[in-house]
Order: structure tokens, then C-alpha cells, then sequence
């Protein structure tokens, strides 16, 4: 029987979160991880996290995990055991685990579970054919192997997962036919749905699957539209050629393990399905057990952490009373409420409210209209007149354009511009607002956008040039002088335009900026290249 | 198909790891897993369904669903997803489910 | 593949139609299913079918899916070789 003061099972953004707080608490921690590398979801997530920059966003999923794997090495006190499933916790506080052929038993003061999620499924005719693969999937075989799952793929679900899980096949090299939603309204953040849209990918609202076609792997699938009632409009199928149909249909809490210990859990939709019941410390009902991360509500990378690392200090404050600890855990707590206060948070705060009663604070009102931007992941012309300069300031000096229309918890564009030109927020779901006063134009924040919204435009030349920056991040390369496709926000070729300018440090991390000099007219159309391919 | 290149990941091209599907001779690297070498070389169908016979393929890739349970050195029903490929293993399609009988 | 079908369960290959068959025969439980189908018993326990069968109930039923789930998850989680665990009984004194 091993021992040990804090059980951690699940070494993703959570379970490290609570390890670290733990660990530099004193308290002697085993941290258990099934996989063979630390990290969790963030192990595939090749983009900018968005969040807070207190918490790392704007850097890469998998360079984010690199900083966490370094903190929690460090604590001599925290032990981390890989390749080691978590495979029962029983009442009487001991869990059984399986590490290298061979069954272990620990008995520890108090357990921090952290398993994350599973993907959930969709029932329609030949589901079960290869090549209908979650999203994780996916994931896995391309950023993980460095295997390319399928060439042409239809992606089904439009929240977040959707939307980055096609971008990065794109960046892999495959094409995506399409991404189909069922519910009116694009699902994820509008950033991420625009994203896509410049590719030329097709967001299809008010629409699902219907039936895969294939005999030994998926050829196609018959899509159907919706009504507003979500019932089938009859006649309305169509077909796509596909080799791939990728689900991100959204996530269950992976509960498994909680179910022996006594654990009680309630079914809350709006966090993602059967979640185990906990107050605002992370802790269950069963005494000496917390839970934090994906497991306890599906969210995001920066409320993983912060639970994890309140999980963490709320069973060290139990095991190792008379530290002072409290501040710290409030700290947390209001960080929290702040992430959860916008538009977007909504769901996950009536989530709450109906698990712990936890009252939170009532969202700023939207300042934007941006249905028409959220059924198609196009911004209209009304969007865009609202974050640009006077006319005479166009004319003064190059700015920046930042197309960041919905209320997300985002803030790494606000730390970025070096003249403090980007408002500062008083909440991490306000708006960029550009002082135009300030602004130079210099495009510093380009490549810090988790969004990939922030452009510069400089049309202070006489004559019809002007000149437009922006982030790529796509192979080839394009290079200075050579003549590039110009892409509107629907992905349309509207021209063509000279590259004056690319920067590709270490600095930029892979995210190239790359200067265009096109026609003024187009300044305010073009928001992606296309490098031609030499035949 | 493996990914060449990448505009954000490098992958190492490991050493060779020989093994053999249905009896065929086929080549993965070192790192992959059985599931990962036979996508890469256009292998989709893993298995038979136990009831139906369909065909099966991975699913979540992450040792969850269990769509992807093949015959590994004689054993069946093993994750092929989450199990690294070893020189000279023998990977067998699994129709249409594991006998109690054959590994004892 | 022989004809079109809907799969809820992978590890035990049931379709949508037995599992809707059933609950119009009045067999409205996850239990009872399981115990009649074997849905939920196979090396995944349920995480794919459970809740896609408790949204069918639901459905036809007008129950409310909290009461329709319940957690019936007991340990080990995932598979577990019975060599395993005598592996790990040499550590017991
Ligand atoms: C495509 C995609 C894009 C995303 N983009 C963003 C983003 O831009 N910004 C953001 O903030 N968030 C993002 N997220 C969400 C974020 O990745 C998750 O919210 C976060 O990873 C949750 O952390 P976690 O630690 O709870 O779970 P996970 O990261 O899922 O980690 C759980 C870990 O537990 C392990 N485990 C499970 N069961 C056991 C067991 N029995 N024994 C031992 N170990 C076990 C698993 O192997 C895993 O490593 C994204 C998610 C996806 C899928
Ligand atoms: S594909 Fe799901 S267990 Fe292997």
C-alpha cells in the first residue's frame, strides 16, 4: 500500500493546477496520469489558447504545458507516475491504479480527481463506419503521430472544438468540406467560426447528419436541414463527398471513477451532463475528495486551472490546517467569477447556480450587434465600421483593426501593444477598443490574438497602394516580393497583391506576419493570402 | 498518410518498427502506436463488429470506446489505440470477437 | 456493411431500433436494458451508449434525463487483466 498526503488523478491543466498548489503547500503528492506524457487535451492543442494571461493564453496549447511540466517538476514533494490508470476509488478511501502490468493501492489523505472529459457520440445510419472519428481522435492521430486522418473531412459541430480541430486540419493538410450545426447559431467563439470562414470552409447553421455512406470506410454522408424547432425540413437533403466525418459534438465529464466512492451527482446539461455535486472550493460531498477541471463542468483551459489549483489548496488547507491559505483560495475564486461574468459564460453560470446555488454577478450588456456576424462567422459592414478610425486618421499614420465583435474571456491582446494603445480592461470579457490616438500601426498584437482578429491596414500613401498586415500560419511560406492570392473573409479570391514584408523570428513562435501591398479599395475586404503554387 | 511538414509541429522521423496485419508485412516508427502505423498506410478498417460484422476503425483514439479492439500477439481484445507497435508483432483483425479459449 | 444501421453501442454492436423497440414495450430503465441488450457492459461501460439511450427514454417517455441516469459506474475502470491484479498482490504482506 502506498502513501501519501494528496492522490492526483488525471495529469492534465487541472490536475497539475492542484498538484503544484499541493505540492508547494507541503504536502507530499502522487500525481497519476494514464497517458505517457503529462499534459492532457492541451498535449494536441497546437493554437493560441485564448483566456487569461494570467494564465498563459495567447501562448500554444503545447507550449503551455512545456511551462507546467517545469513548475511541477520542481517540487521535490510532488511524484508523478505516467502510463498509470486511476482504476477505482472505494469508500473506504483507497484507490487501486495500474501501473506497468501490476495493480498498486493507495491510501491517501485526500484525493483531487481531474479525468477530464469524453467525447460524446451521435446517433445516425453508419455511425459505427471507419473514418467517422471523434474529434479527439483526430487530434491525436495528426498532432501527436503526425498522421494526416483523412484528405477531405466534414466536420459536425461548430463549438470551439469544431472550429480549431478544422483549422488545424487545414494547417495539417487536409481540406474541410464543411461544418454543419445543428442549432441556428454558430456555436464557438466568432473569432474562431471567421478563422475557418477566410479558408474558403463553409459553416452550414440549421443542419445535420443524416446517414454516412461507404461500404469499408465512410465515402459521404447525407446532411439534412433544420427548422427552428430543430425538426427535419423534409426534401431538404443534400450530399457531400467526404473520406472523414469528424464529431465534436461536445463532451461528457469522465465520471467513472467517482462511482464507487460515494460520490452523488446531478444531471445539469448546461455543464455538460451527469456532474458530481461540489461547493465553491471544489469539494464533493464525500469528505477528503475534490474534483476540478473538465470533470466538474466542461469549460476551458483557464478555469481548469484555476479549480485545479483551489482544489488543491482546499485539501492541503484540510490535511495541513493553520496555513494561510484563504486569500489565496478567494483570489481564485473571484479570478473565476470574473472569467465567468460575460455573454459566453451564461450557460456555464446557470450551470452553476442550479449545482451550488453560487450567485454571480449579472453580464455587461452586449455593446455590438453581431447576429448576423453569429450565423455566418462573416463580419458585416455595420461590425467593421465600428472598431475603425476617422477618415482623417486613416490618411495620418498606419492602425490596427481588431475584429473581435463577441464578448469572450480573452485578454492577451490588451498586454501586448507596447504604447498602451488597446484599452485596458476592467473585465476580461470587454472589447479591445483601439485609442487611435496612440495606435501606431506597428502590429505588435498581430500574432499575440488567440483569434487571429487583429490586422493592421497603412493607406497613408498618395496614388491607389495601400499596404495591409496579417498573421499566417499555413505552409509554404510566402516571400518578400512574390505575388499572393488575396482572400476575402468568405474565403472568395479578390485579387491579387505583393508581399512586402515577412516576419518569421522565434519571437513571432510560428505565427509569420506578413505585410501585402494591395489596392486601397480591397484594404478593408482582405484578411487572408493564398500562396500560389508553383506547378 | 504521414504529414511531411507542418507549419507548427516538426515531427522525427523515428527508426523502422516491422510488424506484421493479417499477415502481411508492414512498416510503422518507433513512437507510433498499432493504430497510428496502419492509418498512416491507409489501413482504416481494424476489425469486424461482433454481432453484425461491420467493419470497425478507431473512434477516440485515446483507449475510451473500444472500436478499436484487435488480436496482438495472440491476445484479444486489446486497445490497438493506445498500444505501441513492437518489431515483429503479430496485429490480426479481431472477427468477430476474442475466443475465452485460444490464449489459455 | 450488409444494410444501413444506427449504432448506439459499439463493443456490443446494438442499433437504435432495438433499443427504441424495447422502450415501446415499456422497458424504460438504462437497467433493464442493459440487462436485456448487454449495452453498457462492454469494455467501454457505457460512456458512448449511456447517454444516447437515456436521451431515446427521455424522448419517448417524458422523463427527465436526471432520474433516467444514474451512476452505475463501479470499479476498475477500463480493463483489467486478472494477471494484473495478482501482479500486485505480492505487495501485500
Ligand atoms: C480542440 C480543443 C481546443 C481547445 N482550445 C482551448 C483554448 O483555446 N483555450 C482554453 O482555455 N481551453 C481550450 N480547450 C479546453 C481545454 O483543453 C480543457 O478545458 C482542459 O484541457 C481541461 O483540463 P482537465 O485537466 O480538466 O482535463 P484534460 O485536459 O482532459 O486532462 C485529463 C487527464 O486525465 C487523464 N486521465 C483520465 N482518466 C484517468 C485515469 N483513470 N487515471 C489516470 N489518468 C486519467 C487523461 O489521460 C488526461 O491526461 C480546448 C479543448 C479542445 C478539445
Ligand atoms: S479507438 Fe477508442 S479505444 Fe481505441
Amino acid at each position: 500500500m502506498i502513501t501519501c498526503d494528496l492522490l492526483v488523478i488525471g495529469g492534465g491543466p487541472a490536475g497539475i493546477s492542484a498538484a503544484v498548489a499541493a505540492g508547494k503547500a507541503g504536502l507530499k503528492v502522487l500525481l497519476l496520469e494514464e497517458r505517457e506524457r503529462l499534459g492532457g487535451q492541451l498535449t494536441k492543442q497546437t493554437h493560441r489558447f485564448f483566456g487569461s494571461v494570467a494564465e498563459r493564453a495567447g501562448t500554444r496549447g503545447i507550449a503551455i504545458i512545456k511551462d507546467l511540466e517545469t513548475v511541477v517538476a520542481q517540487l521535490e514533494n510532488v511524484e508523478i507516475s505516467l502510463s498509470t490508470t486511476a482504476l477505482g476509488i472505494y469508500e473506504d478511501g483507497v484507490s487501486t491504479a495500474l501501473k506497468s502490468g501490476k495493480m498498486i493501492k493507495i491510501k491517501p489523505k485526500a484525493i483531487v480527481v481531474a479525468t477530464g472529459a469524453f467525447e460524446k457520440f451521435l446517433p445516425f445510419e453508419n455511425n459505427d463506419l471507419p473514418g467517422v472519428y471523434g474529434a479527439g481522435a483526430v487530434q491525436t492521430l495528426m498532432n501527436i503521430y503526425g498522421v494526416l486522418p483523412a484528405r477531405r473531412i466534414l466536420m459536425i459541430g461548430s463549438g470551439n472544438i469544431g472550429l480549431i480541430v478544422s483549422y488545424q486540419l487545414v494547417q495539417a493538410g487536409a481540406e474541410v468540406v464543411g461544418v454543419i450545426e445543428a442549432s441556428p447559431k454558430i456555436g464557438g467563439y466568432l473569432v474562431h467560426a471567421s478563422k475557418i470562414r477566410r479558408l474558403g470552409i463553409p459553416i452550414y447553421p440549421s443542419c445535420t447528419i443524416k446517414k454516412a455512406f461507404g461500404q469499408d470506410r465512410v465515402v459521404g454522408a447525407e446532411l439534412v436541414r433544420l427548422d427552428e424547432k430543430w425538426k427535419e425540413i423534409p426534401g431538404s437533403q443534400f450530399t457531400v463527398d467526404c473520406d472523414a466525418i469528424c464529431l465534436a459534438v461536445g463532451l461528457n465529464p469522465l465520471i467513472d471513477l467517482l462511482g464507487q466512492s460515494g460520490c452523488q451527482f446531478k444531471y445539469i446539461p448546461e455543464l455538460g451532463g451527469q456532474v458530481p455535486i461540489r461547493d465553491e472550493s471544489m469539494r464533493t460531498n464525500v469528505p477528503h475528495l475534490y474534483i476540478a477541471g473538465d470533470l466538474s463542468s466542461i469549460e476551458e483551459a483557464t478555469a481548469a486551472l484555476l479549480e485545479g489549483e483551489l482544489a488543491g489548496l482546499s485539501a492541503a488547507k484540510q490535511i495541513r490546517p493553520g496555513q494561510s491559505l484563504e486569500a489565496r483560495m478567494e483570489e481564485v475564486k473571484t479570478h473565476l467569477r470574473a472569467l465567468r461574468s460575460g455573454p459566453v459564460g451564461e450557460k456555464i453560470r446557470s450551470g452553476l447556480s442550479k449545482l451550488t446555488g453560487e450567485a454571480l454577478p449579472t453580464p455587461s450588456p452586449r455593446t455590438n450587434a453581431i447576429d448576423e456576424l453569429s450565423r455566418t462567422g462573416i463580419a458585416s459592414p455595420a461590425n467593421l465600421a465600428g472598431v475603425l478610425p476617422d477618415e482623417k486618421r486613416k490618411k495620418t499614420r498606419a492602425y490596427a483593426v481588431i475584429e473581435c465583435y463577441q464578448q469572450i474571456p480573452c485578454d492577451p491582446c490588451v498586454h501586448n501593444c507596447p504604447f498602451g494603445a488597446i484599452k485596458p480592461f476592467s473585465d476580461i470579457n470587454d472589447l479591445p477598443i483601439v485609442d487611435f490616438d496612440l495606435c501606431t500601426g506597428c502590429g505588435q498584437c498581430i500574432g499575440r490574438c488567440p483569434g487571429l482578429a487583429i490586422f493592421t491596414v497603412d493607406e497613408t500613401r498618395d496614388g491607389d497602394r495601400a499596404k495591409i498586415t496579417l498573421p499566417y500560419e499555413f505552409l509554404p511560406k510566402p516571400v518578400r516580393e512574390e505575388t499572393v492570392d488575396l482572400l476575402d473573409r468568405s474565403g472568395k479570391c479578390v485579387g491579387q497583391g505583393v508581399v512586402k514584408s515577412v516576419l518569421n523570428t522565434p519571437k513571432q513562435d510560428k505565427t509569420t506576419i506578413v505585410t501585402v501591398e494591395i489596392h486601397r479599395n480591397l484594404v478593408q475586404d482582405v484578411r487572408q493570402i493564398r500562396v500560389v503554387q508553383k506547378s | 498518410m504521414r504529414i511531411s511538414e507542418h507549419p507548427i509541429l516538426s515531427f522525427r522521423q523515428n527508426k523502422e518498427v516491422h510488424f506484421t496485419f493479417d499477415g502481411k508485412e508492414v512498416t510503422g516508427y518507433e513512437g507510433d502506436t498499432i493504430v497510428s502505423a496502419l492509418h498512416a498506410l491507409g489501413i482504416w478498417k481494424l476489425s469486424e463488429s461482433p454481432v453484425h460484422r461491420r467493419p470497425r476503425g478507431l473512434f477516440c483514439a485515446i483507449g475510451h470506446c473500444s472500436s478499436c479492439l484487435m488480436r496482438v500477439n495472440g491476445v484479444p481484445n486489446v486497445r490497438s489505440c493506445v498500444t505501441p507497435i513492437e518489431e515483429g508483432m503479430v496485429v490480426e483483425s479481431q472477427n468477430p470477437r476474442g475466443d475465452l479459449y485460444d490464449h489459455v | 456493411m450488409n444494410d444501413d444501421k444506427t449504432i448506439v453501442c459499439r463493443c456490443e454492436d446494438i442499433d437504435i431500433e432495438t433499443i427504441r423497440k424495447l422502450i415501446d414495450q415499456g422497458v424504460t430503465s438504462l437497467e433493464e436494458i442493459k440487462r436485456i441488450t448487454r449495452c453498457g457492459m462492454g469494455p467501454c461501460q457505457g460512456k458512448t451508449c449511456g447517454p444516447v439511450i437515456a436521451r431515446e427514454i427521455a424522448m419517448k417517455t417524458g422523463q427527465p434525463m436526471e432520474e433516467i441516469l444514474s451512476p452505475r459506474s463501479r470499479p476498475p475502470f477500463g480493463g483489467v487483466l486478472f494477471q494484473e491484479v495478482l501482479e500486485g498482490i505480492d505487495d501485500e504482506e
